[in-house]
């Protein structure tokens, strides 16, 4: 079953081109690696399938739905480079708030084993937006997992992150992946893309490669032209 | 699952209101709410006493029943022509940045969960346009026939239905996308249709709204089409929330959070700009004009490659700033003595927009600091290029002066007076950007500063700029006096001129000296306290 479809999926700012016409799709359970220098059209691409960013042109489906519409929110998790949190909400009040928003009523178990498995426990708390930039980076982890869905779209996750909360990051994509989870990952890690079966790479907006990591040189493809 | 979302989303809403609450400092917030009472409440009083209570005459009653509808109308075209850019921009509604990842990414009603941002944004639209009805209504009333109260009553109706048309107008700008330019041309028809209007007693789109101002006096029955018309305008709008732009809220959210801030700390100078952002307003990336060659020094090519990139919209806007002073200043002439607080807003406003060289050097303060130039110097040196770029504008200001007053006389005093009265109404926003700019003669320690003092530094903070601007304004005073009495408004003017120039060179001064008096007055007491310890300790 597809979980991610776009079809001639385009946008421009204004004469600027930022994502060429783009058709693909994406299968349950897959884990794909999205690379591209900075200003390829990875995050433009990641935002307009969580609805966040409207498209100029084609489409993009979430499972059967049209991205952004509830059926679609339902399904997709969006864990974004640049966290956002409420400033008078203690973390553990953000987790309960999206744990409950997604139909979780059950939800304080996993929040705890969430906490624990990314090291934030004793920050449990206290208010996100004091943090430092790693600390909101693995808040907004903790909020991403804490709710069910079967596709979640990451971008640039490592960014911030020490050693043991990126240790953390990947046991957690695989337990998803393991749990059937598709992963839609945008980042510039590239010891990380060896880890996935599909890599997919935007050059100035355009799908230059898409297939296996092993059967090419991953570094040319993030070189700008 | 959704009304279950609907129902923590309540709660979570509900949960903050709760820790807001707590965190407020009512002695704090009481004191604001004193300042503004006590502020606003004199102003609204200085205006009314210098209105008068004396009746207009007959003529002039029959020239208010005649044009009043379509006058006030225009008003209305206003509200509607900013509404529709305000949706076509991304407006009206701001929602905070958690918000839109959060509530609008979850599977939750979204136009159910943007209800109460509508509300929000609706009501406090109504209760700005309420005010201010009121306040107009009740001027009219103490002119005009009709009791002052029913002039208040019918001004808020008439506020309450243009702000409520404001934001259906907004919100189905919004729903449909509709682009930038067909809004403004949309919007600008209308006013020309009011215009026309106006002009040759035609029918008004907007006379009903403007015939309803008029309640207060004599009651159409037809007028209530037009509360009527602003309600269906704004469910219509509401109607369609489900189509609202996450891209465009996500766009806003961090620009109102920095909005919201900047209000608080009084930050016009952060306003401004950030309405700039919200509004997509970019600087040109071709100038309009290349800085000449042979203007070598650094700092005017600066300041001059500044003023070449402002986009048109801008210069568009302080056009009609301009325009609106020299109107404001008409009105004074002919003895509306409050317009000059109008014509002080007007060039404090075009001081703020014109001063972007300045305004630039002072948001940097590192980079400031790293030159070899002391920062006074630096500053005073950038007020060179926004003050020849005032001069076209100081020339819209005269002329709508002239052309409002009608006689040739006026041309003369409005030559002589209105470069230096713009440049001074300017200088106000100087004073407001210099004393918003961070401070690098402070050291990190932070002083007690007593609630009372704090107030009467917020009121200086926002007031001292507006007073600079408006005793700017108030040269005009002269030469109305001059008139009044039979002498010459030339040399009146004259002497205003005169004045005005003291005070932009007042102000220029100020801007050189100010870090060095703060470091002296720093010092002082530190020196103080330094000697008020050692006295204590030997005693």
């Amino acid at each position: 079953m597809t979980e991610l479809s776009t079809r001639q999926l385009t946008k421009s700012y204004g004469d600027r081109p930022a994502l060429e016409p783009l058709t693909l799709t994406i299968e349950s359970g897959a884990k794909v690696a999205l690379v591209g220098h900075n200003g390829s059209g990875k995050t433009t691409l990641m935002k307009m399938s969580a609805g966040l960013l409207e498209a100029t042109g084609g489409s993009v489906q979430i499972g059967r739905h049209d991205a952004g519409t509830q059926e679609a929110r339902r399904l997709l998790s969006w864990l974004s480079d640049m966290p956002t949190f409420y400033d008078d909400l203690s973390l553990w009040e953000h987790l309960e708030f999206v744990a409950r928003l997604h139909g979780v009523t059950e939800w304080e178990n996993r929040a705890e084993e969430l906490l624990e498995q990314i090291g934030l426990t004793p920050r449990r708390d206290d208010i996100p937006t004091t943090f430092s930039r790693g600390l909101r980076q693995k808040a907004a982890i903790t909020l991403a997992f804490v709710r069910p869905f079967k596709l979640m779209l990451v971008d640039e996750p490592f960014v911030g992150l020490d050693e043991p909360g990126k240790q953390a990051l990947l046991r957690l994509f695989d337990a998803a992946s393991s749990n059937g989870a598709t992963l839609l990952i945008a980042t510039h890690e590239l010891s990380f893309v060896k880890q996935v079966g599909r890599l997919l790479a935007l050059r100035d907006g355009e799908l230059i490669y898409d297939g296996a990591p092993s059967d090419t040189d991953v570094h040319a493809l993030v070189l700008p032209t | 699952m959704s009304d279950t979302a609907l129902d923590v989303l309540y709660d979570l809403r509900r949960r903050r209101k709760r820790h807001r609450l707590g965190d407020i400092e009512w002695f704090d917030a009481a004191y604001r709410v004193y300042l503004v009472a006590l502020f606003g409440g004199g102003t609204v009083l200085w205006i009314s006493s210098a209105i008068g209570d004396e009746t207009v005459s007959a003529n002039a009653v029959a020239d208010v029943a005649r044009n009043g509808p379509a006058l006030i109308g225009m008003v209305t075209m206003l509200a509607l022509l900013a509404g529709m850019r305000s949706g076509a921009q991304g407006g009206p509604l701001a929602l905070e940045a958690p918000d839109v990842t959060y509530v609008m990414l979850s599977p939750v009603d979204r136009m159910r969960a943007l209800l109460r941002p509508v509300t929000q944004r609706v009501r406090s639209a109504a209760s700005l346009g309420a005010v201010f009805g009121a306040i107009v209504g009740q001027l009219a009333g103490r002119r005009l026939p009709g009791a002052p109260v029913a002039w208040a009553a019918s001004g808020t109706a008439f506020g309450i239905a243009t702000a409520l048309l404001w934001a259906g107008a907004a919100l189905i700008a919004h729903a449909i996308r509709l682009p930038l330019w067909m809004a403004t041309s949309l919007g600008l028809a209308g006013l020309a249709w009011q215009s026309a209007a106006l002009a040759w007693h035609l029918p008004g789109p907007a006379n009903q709204f403007g015939s309803l101002a008029m309640w207060g006096w004599r009651q159409h029955p037809i007028d209530l089409a037009a509360a009527l018309i602003a309600a269906i305008v704004l469910l219509v709008g509401v109607g369609m929330l489900q189509q609202t732009s996450l891209d465009a809220l996500a766009r806003r959210s961090s620009l109102v959070a920095q909005l919201r801030f900047a209000v608080t700390m009084q930050d016009l100078r952060t306003v401004i700009l950030l309405r700039r952002q919200l509004n997509q307003e970019q600087t040109r990336a071709r100038p309009w004009l290349r800085v000449p060659r042979w203007i070598s020094h650094p700092i005017p090519r600066r300041g001059i490659a500044s003023v070449a990139r402002f986009p048109a919209t801008r210069l568009v806007r302080m056009t009609a700033f301009a325009a609106m002073a020299g109107v404001l200043q008409a009105m004074v002439m002919r003895g509306t003595t409050p317009a000059l607080i109008g014509t002080a807003f007007m060039l404090f406003i075009l001081g703020l927009e014109a001063m972007e060289p300045l305004s630039q050097e002072v948001d940097q303060p590192d980079r400031t600091d790293s030159l070899p130039i002391e920062r006074g110097e630096l500053l005073v040196r950038h007020l060179l290029a926004p003050a020849v770029a005032l001069i076209p504008f100081a020339v819209v200001a005269a002329a709508s002066a002239v052309v409002v007053l009608g006689t040739s006389r006026a041309i003369a005093p409005a030559a002589i007076l209105a470069l230096p009265t713009v440049l001074a109404g300017a200088a106000g926003g100087v004073v407001s950007i210099v004393r918003d700019a961070p401070d690098p003669t402070k050291n990190t320690q932070q002083t007690f500063v007593p609630p009372e003092m704090a107030g009467m530094s917020s009121a200086l903070r926002v007031g001292l700029p507006i007073l600079v601007s408006a005793i700017a304004a108030s040269t005009i005073l002269l030469v109305r006096h001059a008139e009044r009495s039979g002498t010459s408004t030339t040399g009146a003017a004259l002497r205003g001129a005169v004045a005005a120039s003291l005070l932009i060179l007042l102000v220029s001064y100020w801007v050189r000296r100010r870090d060095q008096w703060r470091r002296k007055f720093r010092q002082f007491m530190s020196d103080g306290q330094a000697y008020t310890k050692q006295q204590r300790s030997t005693s």
